[in-house]
């Protein structure tokens, strides 16, 4: 149609309720098919998202066993073994996005009973600590094992918030959820490598600077990217941890 | 076209067109959230929250895409010209859809910290001097801020009081926000692991924005082209020949272009011609494009009228726009191209009386 008007093309003026009919199917079949299209498109987009994995709260698994709170350099909880199963060490994190420093460090060297909320993807746990009460119950004699070195690594992958990551929020990874993850560690969530190859049958490593340390903010640039990253990694029960030596990471996408 | 301002004035047309608008994002939302997530594929579902923020987010994507549309499909097929009678209503509810997204963002990955969400929002992200990794959530900031200004001051009041060279420059910075968003969209979602129906959309999305206005160009620089007898036909006496009678329909107008893209539409009527500004004192729209409707010139975007000999809206309407001198020789219409103040008045020309 041109731009041009002429005399026997419809006109509309918008205050007048009598449309030109021809304008009126016109407005019709493009009203149905701006809605059939809409209601489509939303189809396709929602029915396609990417799963976000299997992690989540454990709500009905709530989580209570005696052990040790120790900082390596973030909270663990350090657990004994006994007859049927191995020694743990469970990472913990404290209620949304704040890390449980609080209680490891007011408790630190003492047995402890620790209630909480498993997060759980996989063999990763993180404990959202509930209470914590001094007890004497199994642990009285517990001494945790000390890291088991396991050399130094190249691993490629992701900076994760090991609480999102673990199911706290699904999806908890990515760059959508940089700023998330930026806020959770901030708070004192602890950092983990998600690793694209596995060490030891673990994808995924509780994460500290190259001499131990609680990570600046060194690593906020990095947060979310898939990086390289080479470092220690040592084992405490059946937690793997990265030693990160963050001079040498390096954006791979 | 109102003497007073009305927070809005309402008619048939206006409650079919926001209701049509409303089913649209009701069914939009509803199989975004309700029915498409029993069609996924994931080993636990999405969490409800992060669902409903990308539905509003995407939902206020696609309607600001069809918004920019209006125009350009508008200037290339008049029968779109309804959709753009109502634009507004669109961008405010445009921006309140993505308002609802920017909430949920808020309530969700910036909450349960002891830190405000507000500064959370700001502080959190800021590795600017990089791409990846780039806080988009500035970007989507911006252009919310931009929906929030246009959506506020979209009445006409705001038209009347900031005058329309500059509401109009003002509400151009849409296409700022449409940019803010597509980089927005693009550092952000698109980010994620390999989604090839979300990239298409907003690809397609782009593509057909752009290509519209492209499309349009290229009209509307054609029309230019089609029209410059009039700018190299100017005379010593100081009149253009602006064509032959024969060529205006009745109760039409031919546009005619003059030098620095003035535009005069001449219209036929009542066996006799006038000429004015091409440009509606209301929004800019296209005068030349409308129609003689009970003796006055009718825009055609929003129904403005004035009447044809002086260029005033009819009584009690105050609004005036610019008048030409027309001549007739034989059937050839000359165009005096010096602009008259507006609502001057000019004898239309009578059609018989050419020398």
């Amino acid at each position: 149609m041109s731009w041009k008007q002429t005399k026997d093309a419809p006109f509309f003026v918008g205050y007048l309720n009598a449309v030109p009919k021809p304008l009126a199917v016109f407005a019709l079949v493009f009203s149905l098919c701006f809605a059939g299209g809409m209601g489509l498109a939303a189809l396709a987009l929602s029915s396609t998202q990417n799963d976000p994995g299997n992690g989540g709260f454990q709500w009905g698994n709530r989580f209570e066993q005696a052990g040790l709170l120790e900082l390596r350099p973030y909270p663990v909880f350090r657990v004994p073994g006994d007859g049927e199963n191995a020694a743990r060490t469970y990472m913990v994190s404290g209620q949304g996005k704040n890390g449980a420093f609080g209680p490891a460090e007011a408790n630190a060297g003492t047995p402890v009973t620790l209630r909480g909320v498993p997060v759980n993807r996989g063999e990763l746990t993180m404990i959202q600590v509930g209470n914590v009460e001094a007890t004497e119950d199994g642990v009285g004699n517990f001494t945790p094992s000390e890291a088991v070195p396991l050399g130094r690594w190249k691993l490629a992958g992701e900076i994760c918030d090991g609480k999102c990551y673990a199911g706290a929020m699904r999806p908890g990874q990515g760059l959508a959820h940089k700023a998330c993850a930026d806020l959770c560690i901030t708070g004192g969530i602890p950092p983990v490598f998600v690793s694209t190859g596995p060490v030891e049958g673990r994808n995924f490593f509780l994460m500290a600077d190259k001499d131990g340390n609680l990570l600046g903010d060194e690593i906020r640039d990095l947060l979310a990217l898939y990086i390289e990253l080479e470092g220690e990694v040592e084992r405490l029960d059946d937690l793997l941890v990265f030693k990160a030596d963050l001079s040498t990471a390096r954006v791979l996408r | 076209m109102s003497v007073q301002y009305t927070p809005v004035l309402w008619n048939r047309n206006k409650i079919i067109y926001d209701a049509v608008l409303l089913i649209a994002i009701a069914l939009y939302l509803y199989v975004y959230i309700r029915v498409a997530p029993g069609f996924e594929d994931v080993t636990k579902p999405i969490d409800g929250a992060v669902l409903r923020m990308r539905a509003f987010g995407s939902c206020a994507f696609l309607m600001l895409t069809m918004i920019l549309c209006i125009g350009p499909l508008a200037r290339l097929d008049r029968r779109f010209l309804p959709l753009l009678y109502n634009r507004r209503h669109f961008g405010v509810m445009t921006a309140g859809i993505a308002a609802v997204h920017a909430n949920y963002v808020l309530g969700w990955y910036f909450n349960f910290s002891p830190t405000d969400r507000y500064v959370a929002l700001l502080s959190s992200n800021t590795s600017y001097g990089q791409i990846l990794g780039f806080p988009f959530e500035a970007l989507g900031i911006g252009a919310l801020l931009i929906l929030f200004v246009l959506a506020a001051t979209s009445h006409d009041f705001w038209l009347s009081f900031l005058g329309a060279p500059l509401w109009k420059a003002l509400h151009m910075s849409i296409y700022f926000a449409y940019a803010a968003v597509v980089l927005h969209v693009a550092l952000g979602a698109l980010q994620g692991p390999g989604d090839p129906i979300i990239t298409s959309v907003v690809t397609a999305s782009v593509v057909l924005v752009c290509g519209l206005h492209f499309a349009t160009g290229r009209m509307e620089a054609a029309r230019e082209r089609g029209e410059a007898t009039a700018r190299a036909s100017l005379q010593e006496a100081g009149w253009v020949i602006a064509g032959e009678v024969d060529e205006i329909d009745e109760d039409c107008a031919k546009v005619v272009t003059l030098a620095e893209e003035e535009r005069v539409a001449i219209f036929k009527y009542d066996g006799k011609l006038s000429a004015i500004t091409n440009a509606c004192a209301h929004q800019n729209g296209p005068l030349g494009e409308g129609k003689v409707l009970w003796g006055c010139i009718t825009c055609p975007w929003h129904g403005y009228q004035y009447n044809l000999a002086d260029g005033r809206a009819p009584e009690p309407f105050t609004e005036k726009i610019s008048t030409y001198r027309l001549k007739l020789i034989g059937s050839t219409v000359l165009l005096d191209p010096k602009a008259l103040p507006p609502g001057t008045h000019v004898e239309p020309v009578i059609l018989g009386e050419g020398a």
